[in-house]
This record gives C-alpha cells, structure tokens and sequence, in this order.
C-alpha cells in the first residue's frame, strides 16, 4: 500500500483521544487503531489485518475515522473496523458486546 | 420460466437484482451493480495456493506419536471439514447459479466455489500423507452419526433452494403437489424467503462451523505438532474469513433493501429465524466439541473453553449481519488462535513477505533511460 501521507503535513503527528468506557488512550495518525490499543494492552478482537473479515468491527460512538483503502468488509453504520482505520479526530468506541 | 445459458433478452444489468431477476447473458465486468463482489473475486485469486505446496513429512511422523485420544480429535476434525468442503465445492453452484442476475456475483460464486474445491483436495493431501490407508477415513463420513447428523443441518436450506428453484424453472408458479413431499407453494415470497434462509445458513457454516477444527489444529501447532497440517488450515481459513465476507454483504444488501425492496421485507420477517440458524448451529458445534474430547483433552484446549470459544465467535458473526448477540461469552477464550488465523503472515516465499496478496508478472512497462540514472556500476 502506497502512503499518501506526506512528511512534515500538520496531521502527521496529531495525537487524539480514544475513549473506551472509562479509560482513555492517546493515538496517533501513523498508523491504524488495532496496533496502537494492542500495545496499551487492549485485546481486539481481529483476523485477516486487512479489513476483509470484519472481525475487529467495534461500536464508534462518536468522532471521526478515515479508510486509507476502502475496506473490503461491510461496515455498519455506526462501527468501524479497527484494523485498518486511521483516527482523525477524539473518538470514542465501544465493545458490541457492551 | 426455465433457465437459458445465454439469455436473449435485451435488458440493463445494472437494474437487475443479485437474485431471481433476468438470467444472466454477457459475462462483462466493465460495469457493476455491486462492485464488491468484483474485489472479492480479485482478492481471492490473489490468494490463489496449492496443498501440493506444502510438505507433510514430519506430520505423518507426529502423527504416530499422539496419544489415541489426540488421533480421534484430529482425524474427526478433518473428516468434518471434508465434509463442509464437499458441500461447500458444489452448493453455491447448484443452488445459486441458476437465480443469480448480476454478472460480477455470478463469477464470484463460481470463484468461490472453485477455491473449497482445492480445501477438498488438501484434505486428502493430509489424510494421504498420514495414514496408510485412507479409505478408512472417507468411508466413515457417510456412516459416522456424529458427522452425519452434521450434514443434515448444513445441507437442509441448500437442498430445499434448490428443490423449489426446480420446481420453479418446471412447472412455475403456484401450489404444486410432489409425491412424498405434499403441497409445495412457489412463489416469489417463498423462493426468496429460501434463499435468504440458505445465505444466512452458508455464513454460519464458514463463519462458524469451521472454528472448532481450526482451534484444534492451531492447538496442536502450539506444541509444534501437526505443523504441516497448520500451515495447510491457515489458508483454508484466510479463504473462509474472505467467503464469509462474501454472505454477510450479501445479507446485508438484501436486508437494507438497497438491492431488491421485496427482499428486506423478507429478510426483516426471517430475523428470528435466522438467529435461531446461528444459536441452533453453536449449540450443535458445542456439541461437537463434547464429542471431539469424549476419551480426553489436549493440552490447552478441553469441550469447556471451545464451547466458550464457539458462543464467542458466534456473537461476533451475528453482529456482523446486524443481530444482537445471543450468547453471555464477551472475551475470546484462546485469543492466541488469532495469530494463527492472521493472514497477513501467510507467507510461501520471500518475495511475498511484505504483502499477502502478492501479485505474480506486475511489471512497469512505462520505463525509459531517465530511471536508470541513478544507477552506477
């Protein structure tokens, strides 16, 4: 996958707030959220990685998310997949189980 | 109406519902109602891989050396999946061909199918590679009530499609009377309540069924046992986890009403039912694993925790089609499986290391001498 991204762009190290019930984590825009709650110690939920098996669907109640590709996967209305979606603004996400 | 292998008719097939409409003609890709299934297409070809490719020597050597107990649950897991694949190989053919109107998903079936077709042949690779004589094997499946019992269920919606849609191309609508079966209505209702039944029922045997012997066979690479067989199961499961894909947006295209109106309201009247098709489908694969584990356990995995594991995934697979989860399991019980199922590491040779879906012959044919200017020898 080609990165669009460019250096030095403002968005590059924009930091925002993911909230998931009561805590709270800081994320960036390098890279999609799976890997980033992984390494705080969240477990998701995933499969394929590649945004086909739609395994790592959560709830994102609100804010915004970007695809870099389009998914191959159906997305609900109101989910996301969190393998391959880049956070771009405070959001906040939920399990479907809660 | 009875099916035409090159229907005549002039008509848009960009208006054409994914079922029951207009047979298709043209097989043409340039334009698509749904291009969704044209990516799927593309993705599993990308995947394309051989069990031949894959050496089993140390399995057969592994395999001697299981306690008999460890034998049983690794023989019936495989005679299980050989069984899900021979449905699976033909099914989507048979019974979806003759209704699909849309050229893009007409190819995706068939692509589909043709890809559980080499899951099929892999499972004799295996079981060749194992025992002596697999005869043994193959024949029990036709007699074994543990599996059979299995292959009513994953075979019923298939069946009555299929049965309906012939009754249908023959005599057409209306209320036919069939020696041994009674009265059968055929009408657009009923063909397409079939139908949504039969979809709802192939994501749960791909989504569902298949991960019970998944986990078993993840489980005994654990122990770096079985491990040809593993790598084997991992691309059979990165094609599962792609053809449940391909149902679950065809379920969700016929409740959402985008694809054909007539189809939402049919599949809103299913919703119980299709529920009761996943929970009653986690109840039997529960079972299942009682019976996998009935003379004992292997190490890190017992009927318990696949039983957890299976009400697990279960309630992912039923959110995915848009139903509230059913069972109380909210964290994955063996959340190790999920690095043997990733598939982004599923890797046959170096040059495929950086990108599962490696393309072959991807050359730039647009080069001229200004790119080789930083080359110096």
């Amino acid at each position: 996958m080609t990165s669009t991204s460019k250096q030095g762009t403002p968005s590059k190290d924009q930091v925002h707030r993911v909230l998931l019930g009561k805590q709270q984590f800081l994320v960036t825009e390098d890279e999609p959220l799976l890997p980033q709650l992984e390494r705080a110690g969240i477990h998701i939920e995933y499969q394929c990685r590649e945004g086909y098996c739609s395994s790592c669907s959560i709830k994102l109640l609100w804010g915004q998310v970007e695809y870099p590709f389009e998914p191959l996967a159906w997305v609900h209305s109101g989910y996301m997949l969190a393998c391959c979606a880049i956070v771009k603004s405070d959001i906040e996400i939920a399990f479907f189980h809660e | 109406m009875s099916y035409s292998t090159f229907n005549r008719k002039q008509f848009d097939s960009m208006k054409e519902p994914m079922f029951f409409g207009e047979n298709v003609n043209v097989a043409r890709y340039d334009q698509q109602k749904h291009p969704i299934f044209e990516k799927l297409i593309e993705k599993q070809l990308s995947f394309f891989w051989r069990p031949e490719e894959v050496d089993l020597s140390s399995d057969r050597k592994d395999f001697q050396r299981l306690a008999e107990h460890e034998q049983h649950i690794f023989l019936s897991n495989l005679k299980y999946q050989t069984l899900l694949d021979s449905v699976q190989g033909r099914s989507p053919n048979v019974a979806l061909l003759p209704i699909v109107s849309l050229p893009e998903l007409e190819t995706w079936i068939e692509t589909w199918s043709f890809s559980e077709t080499i899951h099929s042949r892999s499972y004799t690779h295996i079981i060749r590679n194992i025992v002596n004589d697999p005869t043994v094997i193959f024949d029990d499946i036709t007699v074994n009530t543990e599996i059979t019992k299995r292959a009513d269920s994953v075979s019923v919606y298939y069946d009555r499609l299929i049965e309906m849609v012939s009754l249908y191309n023959t005599l057409g609508m209306g209320t036919h009377h069939i020696p041994g079966k009674g009265n059968v209505e055929i009408s657009m209702p009923t063909l397409k309540k079939a139908l949504y039944l039969t979809i709802a029922s192939v994501n749960v045997l791909e989504a569902i069924r298949f991960y019970v012997s998944f986990a078993c066979s993840f489980a005994f690479a654990e122990r770096t046992l079985m491990e040809g067989n593993a790598k084997i199961i991992k691309l059979i499961a990165r094609d599962e986890a792609l053809h449940l894909t391909g149902t679950q947006h065809m379920l969700n295209l016929m409740a959402s009403g985008k694809d054909d109106p007539e189809m939402a309201v049919i599949a809103a009247e299913c919703q119980e039912e299709v529920r009761n098709i996943f929970i009653e489908a986690a109840e039997q694969e529960k079972e299942w694993a009682s019976y996998l584990f009935k003379d004992g356990s292997m190490i890190g995995l017992n009927a318990q925790i696949l039983g957890q594991y299976v009400e697990y995934i279960t309630n992912v697979r039923m959110q995915a089609v848009g139903l509230d989860a059913c069972f109380g399991t909210k964290h994955n019980p063996i959340p190790w499986i999920n690095a043997w199922l990733v598939s982004d590491n599923v890797q046959v040779a170096p040059q495929e290391a950086e990108i599962s879906s490696y393309l072959v012959g991807q050359t730039d044919n647009n080069l001229d001498d200004s790119d080789f200017d930083d080359f110096d020898l």
